[in-house]
């Protein structure tokens, strides 16, 4: 089947900067990125699991999922803070070594979404945590999570 | 034979009687006196005085009567020579014969050495709970120790032989009454130990039925003259006893039992004083007194030595009771020792005279280490129970904090124990090692297939046991404690302290300065009669006499302890440079971290298991309960995992249903019918009276 089809993946878009006078990135063309499900309701981890799949393939910008926050130089928070996320999303944080890089993915993550004053709800991630990019739609299309990731790498 | 024979022989005839006041007496035999006489005083004085200084008089008594026999065994390994002494009343039918040669004052040096340390430590440990016959028979069980590698006749060895058995015996079963499984380990102490000494007497008597007379140098002097087959059997008679005391493979069922459940300073002097004296044994009996033999002997005493090294740390490795793991680890190393003594035996048959003293000596050395840090890790196990209340490694842990001196002393001897620089072990596994890989020029097909597979296997035991010994430490002593009575546990009163000081003193003078020793074990080979030299030579570099090869471990302790240093001043130095921060330990986001996160001892040693399976056939057992009205849901599940013994299944068990079955089909014999025991009587008489008419 992969022989009829051939390359599945999107092909590289031109290397553009979304902000063109913003400074080089920090992390150097590679960032290991933890993602912490602070509270979603899985939709905007499917996308990012599409992002990193095959067909958009994020790790060619140079950054990886890995699985703790002490292998990590960013952050991506999905979903509206819980109560009970808030703490281990600060602690998460706290664990990342610096320079660090915070993304909220997802309008949840940006502003509570749907769930704003919700009983169980502590905030946006931005209330818990200090976020440096935000990634808007419920859920966002995988072409801007990798837009953000390529914020993040420079590449 | 060798020039000590005659010598011996000479002094036997000129000391017939107790030699008269002016006699030479040397420097051995008034210490070796000194230490029997301590000991009785010390036995009856701890009957006598009140349970306040119970613990105080026998712990003091024993370690002066393990001074004093310290004393004789170094006069007598320096070369200080002393007449055979003879006292013909004492038992019947033959007297006792006593005769102190290098080779014995080895011994006695050594366990006089644990002697010292275990008497400190048993006055702490036993404290106001000194049961009179505990305290008693303590200072007894050291001088039987002294007393059977002084014997110079097959009964006087036998005596003090079953002497060191029953007082043994006594001190196993000091807490019968607060545990029942202390009766059960006694019985199986009881009955192989006997067992191993039917064996003995045996042999000895055998031997000495071809000899005339039983000392020593009566049987040395027959040796040559008596028919392969004799000494064959001879010689497989008193390994069999001989290597039952040593817990070889599979004669080993009692060591992993009666070493837990005795006291902790008995289980020291058991393992680091008491099971040496069954390699005494073998090298005293095979190698000297039947002079060499055959090279099978050896070759079969290499194989049970290689086997039980492997399967006695294989089971340690498995084990998580912290005494038990420490009995299967003396079975390890007395299996190492004997390969070294099996080596020397091969060597000496096929005549490399240089090879056969470096690895007796190798076997020698690893005795005196051995008894060094299996003191030590005794007595610091010891401590753990008494302020823990618990052997279980899985409910152990964060000693650290309450214990800091015992962790210290734990950390040593298991660091001694892994045959790694600077550890004790490694210096005379080198020693092995380097006296099998030399072996290899020139063998005989048999040799040239067993001495690689020795090789492989004293390596492969290295290794299992550097992996035992970070289990025991790691989740024994660092880490969070496991339960309410590791929280609590308290650092051990000043004279425990002592005796585990004294251990580790030891254990890191073999460690650093092992030349130190090497004249001594060079003179106890010569007396051994397999070869004149030891081997091995030099204090600082300890350089292969005749071969190529030397190591320093006093070297290479410093230069690892340069290493250590600068690389922890460079991890100190580095961070300086850029910012550094205090951050949480990372618990996943989620509560503080508990004990029940741990490694246990269990899950440690759990890929070990995996890696041995086949080995080790491990049973496991799951039982799923369902809720009555709904089938699918699971109301409870119980795992139980376990690593039995499997040459005690396969072997013990068996032999146990026959004899049960045995019983059970004499007592169909006796019903309890008086009529019936008449018949058997008449019958008997009749039976025999025929029996005479028709062979007359």
């Amino acid at each position: 089947m992969m022989r009829a089809i051939g390359r599945i993946a999107e092909p590289p878009p031109t290397q553009t900067r979304s902000a063109p006078g913003a400074p080089p990135a920090p992390l150097g063309g590679s960032v290991q990125i933890r993602h912490v499900d602070a509270g979603s309701c899985n939709g905007c981890e499917v996308e990012i699991g599409a992002a990193f799949g095959p067909v958009y393939d994020a790790e060619r910008y140079g950054a990886r999922l890995v699985a703790s926050p002490r292998h990590a130089d960013a952050l991506i928070v999905t979903g509206v803070v819980t109560r009970n996320m808030a703490e281990p999303l600060r602690r998460t944080y706290a664990a990342v070594p610096a320079p660090k890089r915070v993304v909220a993915v997802g309008d949840c993550a940006r502003n509570c979404g749907v769930f704003a004053g919700a009983y169980g709800v502590a905030g946006a991630a931005g209330d818990i945590v200090p976020v440096d990019a935000e990634v808007p739609g419920c859920p966002p299309r995988p072409e801007a999570i990798v837009a953000a990731v390529r914020e993040l790498t420079g590449r | 034979m060798s020039p000590a024979t005659p010598a011996l022989a000479a002094a036997h005839s000129a000391s017939r009687f107790w030699p008269g006041i002016g006699a030479h007496w040397g420097l051995t035999w008034p210490a070796l006196a000194g230490a029997g006489t301590l000991a009785l005083i010390t036995a009856l004085f701890s009957l006598a005085v009140p349970r306040r200084w119970r613990a105080v008089v026998s712990g003091a008594g024993t370690a002066l009567t393990g001074l004093a026999g310290a004393a004789a065994g170094v006069a007598a390994v320096t070369g200080h020579r002393s007449p055979t002494l003879s006292v013909p009343g004492v038992l019947p039918l033959s007297g006792v014969t006593l005769a102190v040669d290098p080779l014995g004052g080895w011994f006695i040096a050594v366990t006089g050495a644990v002697a010292v340390a275990v008497g400190s430590y048993a006055i702490g440990y036993q404290g106001r709970a000194a049961s009179r016959p505990s305290a008693a028979v303590l200072p007894l069980f050291v001088a039987s120790l002294l007393a059977v590698p002084a014997a110079a006749s097959a009964v006087t060895l036998l005596a003090c032989w079953e002497l060191m058995a029953l007082t043994s015996l006594l001190l196993v079963l000091a807490e019968h009454k607060r545990r029942p499984e202390v009766a059960v380990a006694a019985r199986w102490y009881a009955i192989m130990t006997h067992l191993g000494l039917v064996c003995v007497l045996a042999g000895l008597m055998l031997f000495a039925a071809h000899a005339r007379g039983d000392s020593f140098a009566a049987l040395a002097r027959a040796a040559p003259h008596l028919s392969p087959a004799v000494k064959s059997t001879v010689f497989v008679l008193v390994l069999v006893g001989f290597g039952s005391k040593a817990g070889l493979v599979p004669l080993h069922a009692w060591l992993p039992r009666a070493h837990p459940e005795a006291p902790s300073h008995v289980s020291a002097l058991m393992s680091a004083a008491m099971v040496n004296l069954g390699l005494y044994g073998l090298i005293r009996v095979g190698s000297g007194l039947l002079g060499g033999g055959s090279a099978w002997w050896w070759l079969l005493l290499i194989a049970l030595g290689a086997v039980s090294a492997v399967y006695g740390i294989l089971q340690a490795a498995m084990s998580t009771d912290v005494k038990r793991l420490l009995g299967c680890s003396t079975t390890e190393n007395m299996g190492l020792a004997c390969v070294g003594i099996g080596a020397g035996g091969l060597f000496a048959t096929t005549g490399h005279p240089v090879l056969a003293g470096l690895a007796l000596a190798a076997a020698l050395l690893h005795v005196a280490t051995h008894a060094a840090f299996k003191t030590l890790l005794f007595l610091a196990a010891g401590s753990v129970l008494h302020a823990a209340g618990t052997r279980d490694l899985d409910a152990l842990g964060g000693l650290r904090r309450g214990m800091p001196a015992t962790t210290l002393a734990f950390g040593w001897g298991a660091l001694a124990a892994s045959a790694l620089p600077p550890g004790t072990a490694f210096v005379s596994e080198w020693l092995l090692v380097q006296a099998l890989i030399h072996g290899l020029h020139g063998a005989s097909t048999a040799t040239a297939i067993t001495l690689p597979l020795a090789v492989s296997a004293v390596a492969l035991t290295a290794g299992l046991a550097v992996a035992t010994f970070v289990k025991a430490f790691g989740t024994g002593f660092l880490a969070k404690p496991r339960s309410a009575g590791a929280a609590a546990a308290h650092e051990s009163p000043g004279s425990m302290l002592a005796g585990m000081g004294l251990a580790g003193a030891a254990c890191a003078i073999l460690a650093l300065v092992p030349g130190a020793v090497l004249p001594a074990i060079g003179r106890a080979v010569a007396a051994a009669e397999v070869a004149a030299a030891s081997g091995a030579g030099g204090v600082v570099t300890l350089r292969l006499d005749g071969l190529a090869g030397e190591v320093s471990p006093l070297l290479l302790t410093v230069a690892l302890l340069i290493v250590m240093v600068a690389a922890a001043a460079w991890l100190r130095a580095l961070p300086a440079r850029s910012a550094r921060r205090k951050a949480r330990l990372w618990d996943c986001g989620g509560g503080p971290l508990t004990a029940r996160m741990e490694y246990t001892a269990t899950s440690f040693a759990e890929p070990l298991q995996r890696v041995f399976d086949d080995v080790l056939a491990p049973e496991t057992d799951l039982d799923v309960t369902h809720h009555d009205e709904a089938r699918y849901l699971v109301a409870s599940a119980e795992y139980r995992g376990r690593v039995p013994d499997r040459i005690e299944r396969r072997l013990y068990e068996p032999v146990l249903r026959a004899v049960g079955a045995w019983g059970d089909a004499a007592r169909r014999l006796a019903p309890g019918s008086v009529h019936r025991y008449l018949g058997y009587g008449f019958y008997a008489v009749a039976g025999l009276l025929i029996v005479l008419a028709v062979t007359r």
